[in-house]
């Protein structure tokens, strides 16, 4: 690891000016359970970290019945597991915490880092770059060992699936993710956060190199049921094969609305708007649960090696909205 | 301990009922020593204290020396063991879980039978891993591993072992053959006998370790599309 100037802000205000207004230069420290581990592997080298932990306003989780949830970015992954509301109100995002089954990560690492970290693709954590090429400029991933890599969304030359477990909950949910800059506060919907780079230097998200996440908003989610199934491997941490959150409305036995997103199969958290159509206006049984399921990874175009990535993507929508239907309310 | 501290404090402790058995109107062989006390197995109510049965040695302390069996008596290999696993496989992912493991394993004279059952705990441990989660993955391109950490050089968690039963042989047949290796025999039949069982579960063989979802599901595959059978 690389010798680095630490700060310590007390206000966002203060943590934004600390930040450069070019990538690469500053990171923002909250959990750490990914930067450090970045940092140590010089995958990055950054000249000053600011620790937002210590900001007051960005910790815990409030609820107001108008607005809904509010998730300050710095809490916890376990503070979300044990928020009642969240259990009871929003199951999709609480299964979603579940699944981040180490107790030390869950407690140190924050649902802005979740939301924020950086993608786990190997060629990249290996020192060749986000879109992982040789120094002659061959991408690596298509003509290698690609069986974690996106099923969806990967005609290149980001081959890598977004790695967060909170994701494709909140946007199943509707929710808000509030930045902020030196020109203030934005609000932008969860579906619209998370980008595809297309070239060095962007990343995965829309968040400036001088702006910070500060607060999810989730509404209130009346009558919702929610699961996130994910497939993975291991009882123990690890990562999803594929997952998918889904959040239905039923009226008289029948889907009235469905949001459901898949995790893990693309550059982004993938909303298959064509999976919801399938179920809409539908009673959910095995069928309809599959048709969705097949409509979701209809457009999945496997790389050389992880076709099996579409029969689970397939398996995950197909238990979520199953599960959704017997349960998905506390 | 060694396997010759062993052979002299049993042969120490057979030499001392030797002196004591007459003091109990019993036969050495009928003698056990339990709670710091030398008494008859079959009437536990005729016993003599530690102390007692030492003051029956005379004027001499006993002095036993143990030996291991000379070259050639030493049988130092063809140790036996079997294992068996009991798995579920889900067959619209291919992931394969652990119910339960049983290992029977002979390594010829146990010395501590709670470290020797320990040991074999860890093989199979290991064994689990090796068959379902670890392995170094190469880059064809690059020569690098792109594995090189905890992440995805995976390794089963306490969730993901199962129950595991060991049982040690032990007695006539088996201990005089002396202390033989523990290490790796255990080691030798997890994967074979996880395989089998997913085999045996499925209908059709995966011929490969690890047994990761994405070969479980292209064997199913070859076998007839069994993955689509539920979806």
């Amino acid at each position: 690891m690389r010798a680095f100037e630490y700060a310590n802000p007390a206000t966002k205000e203060q943590a934004v000016g600390l930040l450069s207004n070019s990538w690469g230069e500053t990171e923002v420290l909250a959990g750490g359970t990914d930067l450090i581990s970045l940092m140590k592997d010089e995958v990055i080298a950054p000249k000053r970290l600011v620790n937002i932990k210590g900001i007051t306003e960005l910790h815990g989780i409030a609820t107001n019945i108008k607005t809904g949830l509010r998730i300050g970015a710095t809490a916890t992954i376990q503070d979300l597991l044990d928020n009642a509301i969240v259990h009871r109100t929003f199951p999709a995002l609480w299964d979603a915490a579940e699944g981040i089954t180490s107790p030390q990560i869950r407690n140190m690492g924050t649902v802005g880092g979740d939301l924020c970290q950086r993608p786990r693709c190997w060629y990249y954590r290996g020192g060749y770059g986000l879109f992982a090429k040789t120094e002659k400029g061959d991408p690596l991933v298509p003509g290698g060992d690609n069986r974690y890599h996106a099923i969806l969304g990967n005609s290149g030359p980001a081959y890598f699936v977004n790695p967060s477990s909170l994701a494709p909950a909140l946007i199943a949910y509707g929710a808000t993710f509030r930045v902020f800059g030196s020109s203030g506060k934005r609000d932008i919907p969860a579906e619209k956060f998370f980008l595809t780079p297309k070239s060095e230097g962007e990343r995965e998200y829309d968040l400036k190199s001088n702006e910070i996440l500060t607060e999810i908003i989730v509404p209130m989610a009346a009558g919702a049921r929610g699961v996130t199934y994910e497939v993975r491997q291991k009882e123990a941490l690890d990562w999803p094969l594929a997952a998918a959150s889904v959040v239905v409305n039923l009226a008289a036995g029948k889907v009235r609305s469905a949001r459901i997103v898949l995790g893990h199969v693309a550059p982004v958290p993938w909303r298959s708007q064509d999976a919801e159509a399938a179920l809409v206006g539908h009673a959910i049984d095995e069928k309809t649960a599959q048709a969705a399921a097949e409509a979701a990874v209809k457009d999945a175009s496997p790389l050389s090696r992880n076709g099996y990535k579409v029969q689970l993507a397939r398996v995950a929508v197909k238990r979520a909205i199953l599960a959704a239907a017997k349960g998905g309310v506390r | 301990m060694s396997a010759s501290s062993r052979r002299a404090s049993v042969d120490a402790l057979d030499q001392l009922f030797a002196k004591a058995a007459p003091a109990l109107n019993a036969q050495p062989g009928d003698l056990e020593s339990v709670g710091g006390a030398i008494r008859v197995k079959s009437d536990p109510g005729k016993s003599l204290t530690w102390a007692q049965a030492c003051g029956k040695l005379g004027g001499l302390p006993l002095t036993v020396r143990g030996k291991n069996p000379g070259p050639g008596n030493l049988i130092s290999q063809g140790v036996g063991g079997i294992q068996m696993a009991d798995v579920s496989v889900d067959i619209e992912t291919g992931i394969v879980k652990m119910n339960r493991m049983v290992a029977v394993q002979d390594c010829g004279l146990i010395i501590d039978l709670k470290t020797a059952e320990s040991q074999v705990y860890g093989a199979l441990i290991m064994g689990i891993c090796s068959a379902l989660y670890e392995e170094k993955i190469m880059d064809q391109n690059t020569g690098k591993m792109l594995n090189p950490n905890m992440e995805f050089y995976k390794l089963a968690g306490i969730g993901d072992i199962g129950e595991l039963m060991v049982h040690m042989m032990t007695g006539k047949g088996y201990d005089e053959r002396g202390p033989i290796g523990l290490g790796e025999p255990p080691t030798v039949s997890p994967g074979a006998a996880i395989s089998n069982a997913v085999a045996n579960a499925v209908g059709v063989r995966v011929p490969y370790l690890p047994l990761t979802p994405d070969k479980v599901l292209a064997a199913l595959e070859k076998k007839g599309g069994a993955n689509h059978a539920g979806i």
